[in-house]
């Protein structure tokens, strides 16, 4: 019996009870569904278990000594190589794949370039305050929901926010108030209490709010009487005086305000806003929580910004770092690239259709620890270990917290981790020869 | 009839769920769906569980319908899925997931399986 | 509370539960028939003496159970119920932060998140079976769940 994190969501709840006995996972309690399902992956009935390479249209298995051969092989008849995923991966793995990257000239980037990371770039010249899911439970008593639906992706985050009585709000749910700003009433709307407010937002018309919010902080009695954007006058004046009487308000934003469509930059306002409400405040600040999907979503940022000085996506030439301007996304549409490695993500299930045509046409090398459908059509599939489960590693939470994952059971068939595979290919390419 | 399509993710529609634990066919069942108002529904002139085709300039795919009376008129839902990503889009180097543009029409032609649509994906459209 | 609505809502404390609240209460439960309320049989609230006879029926006079049940194809495991509940909240204190309850649990502990759904361990702490006044009405399992998965029944 201990307590061990939980690597199913981005939240690495780590109070989670495992009971084991280093063969099989005999019993989990504490975790929601998502956290179930993850221990689940070690027993799933489709799990791969030995690498298996496709050629002329059959998929054999073959043994870790020949994928081995058969990657390098793939590698070295490629020139533009292009990786993508790494945010299921550990931080030690996704150092590897930095440098995988430097040894063959490729280009690298994670998840979080279309997700969190758009942020963090906009964040460069706006600035920043972000806060810790420790803060929120102990001292928050506004959480606004923009965006977001954590009810379906993140179920323990209302949990953890709102209805924890922290050192400072020992009353709990009744002190602290609940704003959801959001098109459709999604399951999170089943939390909100009587003193709480729901603003039920036209689609695509954030800018708008925002705009309307910025101008009413530096004048007063500019809100127009026929409410902007779906929102009447009377909840448009309750929700700036929440945001700026808040002792400690926490915004939470999810997919809805980080992909709009349209030609105006809805998040460079929106990062300016709060600036301008914190710099006014006496004594209260509105603080930011980014959600995400992958449990390491957080991490690539910080590996590549300690070991090669920049975040986001990263490109090598001539074995050193160059800057670009073309992002992963404009490679993938002039098809760029003539080589994809993806760890531990399905590109094709969650990329538009056309880009994920263009992945099919050039060899695809998946590293992963479950069925996919990019797994089903790629010319060679090495499976690895689960992290968090099978092997350790360190991970980094939504709020950019550092938690360090546990080996918890041996992995069948003595599969090696996403680390092992990519370290023992770079030294296969280092050393020369098959 | 004119929509605007949200893809968003659901608990129970999982797609990851279905490909470790599941099979094709539940595969299909699960996530080859749109989520519509009764009252759209009722002016499409069709019932729930029946076929639509849903089209746009980027692509198009036949879905199941299931309804839901919290989705706002005028606004359909899917989750994100190999099907749903038939009509997403890439614009300005940025991808695009929510409030697209769509039609919408009842069809008769059967849901494609996964393996079918996996290889209109490779031929390319 | 449909059958509060019902009552002559004086508090003129004629009753043995003394105020109208606590006597729709256990009404509710089977404790009390309606004819223990004497300003009911008054002619002037014979409309509600008929409509709370119809509302209770032939069920009246026997003793209820308290039941409260989780469905489990809606549960997703978020915990709200094991957080909010006050008792856990008294009894175990990894709750007042969110966290999870030390294993195994506690005799006084009333919710557990075992293999992802919520389950029920023991009914007996209950507030509503156990506390005085007020704190005999408490819903919050029922109020704050999001998926609405736990009902609260007497049967």
């Amino acid at each position: 019996m201990k307590r061990v994190p939980c690597s199913g969501c981005s939240l690495l709840c780590d109070d989670i009870i495992v009971r084991s006995d280093g063969i099989f996972i005999d019993e989990v309690i504490g975790a929601c569904i998502k956290g179930k399902e993850h221990f689940d992956q070690v027993i799933a009935k489709n799990r791969i278990t030995n690498p298996t390479f496709r050629a002329d249209h059959t998929l054999k298995k073959i043994d870790w000594n020949q994928a081995y051969i058969k990657a390098i092989e793939l590698i070295k008849k490629a020139k533009k190589p292009l990786l993508y995923g790494f945010s299921t991966a550990s931080c030690e793995a996704q150092l590897k794949g930095i440098q995988l990257a430097e040894k063959i000239n490729g280009h690298i980037d994670s998840n979080s370039s279309i997700c969190q990371g758009k942020i963090i770039e906009k964040s460069k010249s706006v600035g920043l305050t972000l806060t810790t899911i420790g803060e929120v439970i102990n001292k928050v008593d506004l959480i606004i929901l923009w965006g977001a639906n954590p009810a379906e992706s993140i179920p323990r985050l209302l949990n953890k926010a709102l209805f924890s009585r922290g050192k400072f709000r020992m009353t709990g749910r009744e002190i602290k108030t609940l704003i959801i700003i959001d098109p459709v009433q999604s399951a999170s709307f089943g939390v909100m209490g009587v003193r709480d407010l729901s603003l039920l937002i036209e689609p695509n018309k954030d800018i708008d709010l925002i705009r309307v919010l910025k101008e009413e902080c530096c004048a007063t009695d500019s809100i127009p009487s026929e409410g902007v954007a779906g929102i009447d006058k009377d909840d448009l004046k309750r929700l700036l005086l929440h945001l700026t009487g808040a002792e400690y308000g926490v915004i939470v934003v999810g997919q809805g305000l980080l992909k709009p469509t349209g030609d105006s930059d809805t998040l460079q306002e929106f990062l300016e806003l709060i600036e301008m409400i914190n710099s006014r405040q006496k004594k209260g600040r509105i603080s930011l929580i980014m959600m995400g999907g992958h449990y390491n979503m957080a991490g690539f940022d910080h590996v590549a910004l300690a070991n090669y000085g920049q975040s986001g996506s990263l490109n090598f030439i001539n074995n050193q770092l160059e800057e670009t301007e073309t992002n992963t996304i404009d490679k993938m549409n002039n098809e760029d690239f003539d080589l994809s490695i993806i760890v531990g993500t399905d590109p094709i299930s969650h990329l538009p259709a056309n880009l994920s045509s263009k992945l099919m046409k050039h060899p695809i090398i998946v590293i992963d620890n479950k069925k996919s459908a990019t797994g089903d059509v790629a010319d060679l599939f090495l499976p690895s270990a689960i992290t968090g489960i099978e092997c350790g590693g360190l991970s980094y939470r939504l709020d950019h917290i550092p938690i360090e994952l546990q080996k918890i059971i041996d992995s069948p068939n003595n599969i090696p981790s996403d680390e092992v595979i990519l370290s023992e290919i770079l030294k296969r390419l280092t050393d020369g020869g098959p | 009839m004119e929509f605007t399509l949200n893809t968003i993710r659901k608990v129970d529609n999982d797609q990851a769920r279905e490909f470790a634990f599941g099979d094709d066919k539940s595969l299909k069942e699960k996530l080859a769906i749109v989520i519509l108002n009764p009252e759209d529904i009722k002016q499409l002139n069709v019932k729930p569980g029946s076929i639509v085709k849903i089209y746009n300039d980027t692509g198009f795919v036949n879905v199941k319908i299931i309804q839901d009376k919290k989705v706002p008129l005028k606004m359909a839902m899917m989750p994100v899925s190999i099907w749903s990503n038939q009509l997403t889009r890439v614009i300005n180097n940025d991808l695009v997931y929510k409030n697209i543009e769509i039609k919408i029409e009842a069809d008769d032609e059967p849901i494609l399986d996964y393996k079918s649509i996996l290889q209109k994906i490779k031929e390319g459209s | 509370m449909d059958l509060y609505n019902f009552l002559p809502k004086t508090n003129c404390k004629k009753c043995n539960p003394k105020t109208c609240m606590a006597f729709a209460l256990a009404l509710l439960q089977g404790k009390v028939k309606i004819e223990d309320c004497p300003p009911l049989l008054e002619p002037k609230y014979k409309k509600q003496y008929d409509t709370l006879k119809e509302m209770i029926g032939s069920e009246e006079g026997q003793e209820k159970e308290l039941q409260i049940n989780v469905d489990t194809d809606l549960c997703d495991g978020c915990g709200i119920c094991v957080t909010v509940c006050p008792v856990n909240a008294r009894y175990c204190p990894p709750t007042l932060s969110g966290k999870v309850p030390d294993y195994p649990p506690d005799t006084h502990q009333l919710f557990q998140v075992k293999k992802g759904i919520c389950e029920l361990l023991n009914i007996k702490y209950c507030r509503r079976i156990e506390a005085e006044g007020r704190e005999r009405e408490c819903r919050v399992c029922e109020t704050y769940c999001p998926r609405e998965a736990i009902k609260i029944e007497y049967v």
